[in-house]
């Protein structure tokens, strides 16, 4: 990364403010993802009603980076490394309003869920727990600029998959074994499900920050869980 | 992309050149060194003008890129104290060696420069003008070769009822043009340009950097210039010098999204110094 600062200071502090508007979007939807999971797994009712609260934040948030991000490329042509970040900037806030939604989704459900089935958590919490870890390190990546992490993100949302995978056959097996677990099954298929998927944008980010930072593209096809064994063996770059 | 994308990369250290564009070239320098007097402005340089591509020549002020036009066609000859060591191979032949043709040299390497220079004679003289200096093409020939070079440089239509008229009183960018009819004029392989828009407006300036996209498919071009947008727009491939030094030559889209020096990546994001 370079060290040295742009000769026009107002450029300098534009690509400053964009990146204060990712972090603050980072913080925003980590906490959201984190109630989300803490409203299912510990049944907590008022963090299932602030997670979706968060949410016209990070979409104002999202539309001010995007204002900036094009009022930047406009006005400052930027070349390079600042290029790749403002588009990075773009893409990554994209996902991160994603995930927010997909957090919002996943504690408005926790709201009617009725758990008294006798279902067990114990899959859902360790898929939160790794999700919500993986937005962490990409988020921090993001700050850092660090591309190990980043790739370590990267890398890590296979487990998620797996755990994904698990969550579906144990979900299933609920619904075969009595017919009343159907309705909470179906809720927390969508639970994890939307998990998931916040795993799937925070590989995006991951992907973007690699981009930005390296001017080089992650392989297309990441390494997979669960779906089979031809993307086990998917390219990955070694962490240097 | 695939993953090759991630691993296939080669890191050059200090400068090497890097993918540089495909194509024979039309000029190869090798090890060249240049001199002003006891000042040494160019160390070392080794790159190539692939044959019918635009090569872009970037870098802050001083750090040789207008020196290392000058060489391509020995201007540097007209002036005491100025000599160049290495080789810059043009057509199997060290240019820069005693005993080369210099006049042959700049009909068949020619350059447009910064400010428009007409001759103080008729639009059609500026033009005929250089021709005669190497040919001697009939009234009939002549006429059509100068029609020929002005449609090309788009300034037939502007300039064809007053071919007579002083050429001083077109503007700018229209005396820009002529230069590049007269050079393109005597037919040359070469065409080097030191910044050629930098004194005129948007309009003009977009006129000529749509003359560079028809010119190449005829000759081989480089351009000098301060302007990285126009870089970006007309160069195949573009060298960033500093302090007399060829830091890094790559793609056009490489330079400009990835490129691999920080030296590069520093002056075109604006952070140098």
């Amino acid at each position: 990364m370079t060290e040295a600062t742009h000769t026009v200071k107002s450029y300098e502090q534009e690509l400053e403010r964009l990146r204060g508007m990712m972090a603050r979007m980072g913080g925003l939807v980590e906490r959201q993802t984190a109630q989300a999971v803490k409203a299912v797994v510990e049944g907590d009712e008022e963090a299932a009603i602030e997670a979706p609260d968060l949410d016209p934040e990070v979409d104002e948030l999202e539309r001010e980076a995007e204002a900036l991000a094009i009022r930047i490329l406009a006005l400052r042509s930027p070349m390079a490394i600042d290029l790749r970040e403002i588009v990075a900037a773009l893409k990554i806030t994209g996902d991160l309003e994603r995930i927010g939604d997909y957090a919002a989704s996943i504690a408005r459900r926790a709201l009617k869920l009725d758990m008294d089935g006798g279902i067990s958590l114990i899959g859902l919490r360790s898929m939160g727990r790794l999700v919500q870890d993986n937005l962490r390190r990409a988020i921090d990546a993001l700050a850092a600029r660090d591309r190990d992490q980043a790739i370590a993100v990267w890398q890590a949302d296979t487990a998620v998959d797996e755990l994904y995978t698990a969550m579906f056959r144990e979900l299933m097996t609920y619904m075969m074994e009595d017919p009343r677990n159907i309705g909470s099954c179906i809720h927390l298929l969508f639970v994890a499900k939307n998990l998931e998927r916040i795993g799937d944008h925070t590989t995006n980010i991951a992907e973007r920050i690699y981009y930005a930072v390296t001017g080089e593209m992650l392989p297309a096809v990441r390494p997979r869980g669960g779906l089979g064994p031809q993307y086990a063996s998917a390219t990955v770059p070694d962490a240097r | 992309m695939s993953g090759s994308a991630v691993s296939g990369r080669v890191m050059p250290e200090g400068g090497v050149p890097g993918e540089a564009v495909a194509g024979k070239p039309a000029i190869s320098v090798r090890n060249l060194d240049f001199y002003y007097g006891e000042l040494k402005a160019l160390r070392g340089i080794s790159m190539e003008f692939p044959t019918r591509k635009v090569t872009g020549m970037i870098g802050p002020s001083g750090c040789g890129k207008s020196t290392l036009l000058r060489v391509l066609n020995r201007m540097y000859d007209l002036y005491p104290g100025q000599r160049a060591t290495g080789e810059v191979i043009f057509d199997g032949r060290n240019i820069i060696a005693p005993g080369m043709d210099v006049n042959r040299l700049r009909a068949r390497v020619g350059m447009v420069f910064q400010k428009p220079t007409p001759f103080p004679m008729s639009i059609y003289d500026n033009i005929a003008f250089g021709v005669k200096l190497h040919e001697t093409p009939s009234r009939s020939e002549m006429e059509g070769r100068v029609e020929d070079v002005l449609r090309r440089v788009a300034l037939w239509n502007e300039v064809k009822d007053r071919l007579k008229a002083s050429a001083t009183a077109l503007s700018g960018g229209q005396q820009q043009r002529l230069c590049i009819a007269r050079t393109i004029a005597t037919r040359p392989e070469v065409v080097l340009l030191d910044e050629p828009t930098s004194a005129l407006d948007p309009v003009s300036t977009a006129r000529i950097e749509e003359l560079l996209d028809e010119l190449k498919k005829e000759f081989t071009i480089a351009i000098v210039t301060h302007n990285m947008q126009q870089a970006a727009r007309c160069a195949d491939q573009v060298a960033f010098f500093y302090l007399g030094e060829l830091v890094e030559m790559d793609s056009t889209d490489r330079i400009f999204t990835a490129p691999r020096e920080t030296r590069t990546q520093d002056y075109i994001t604006g952070r140098f110094g």
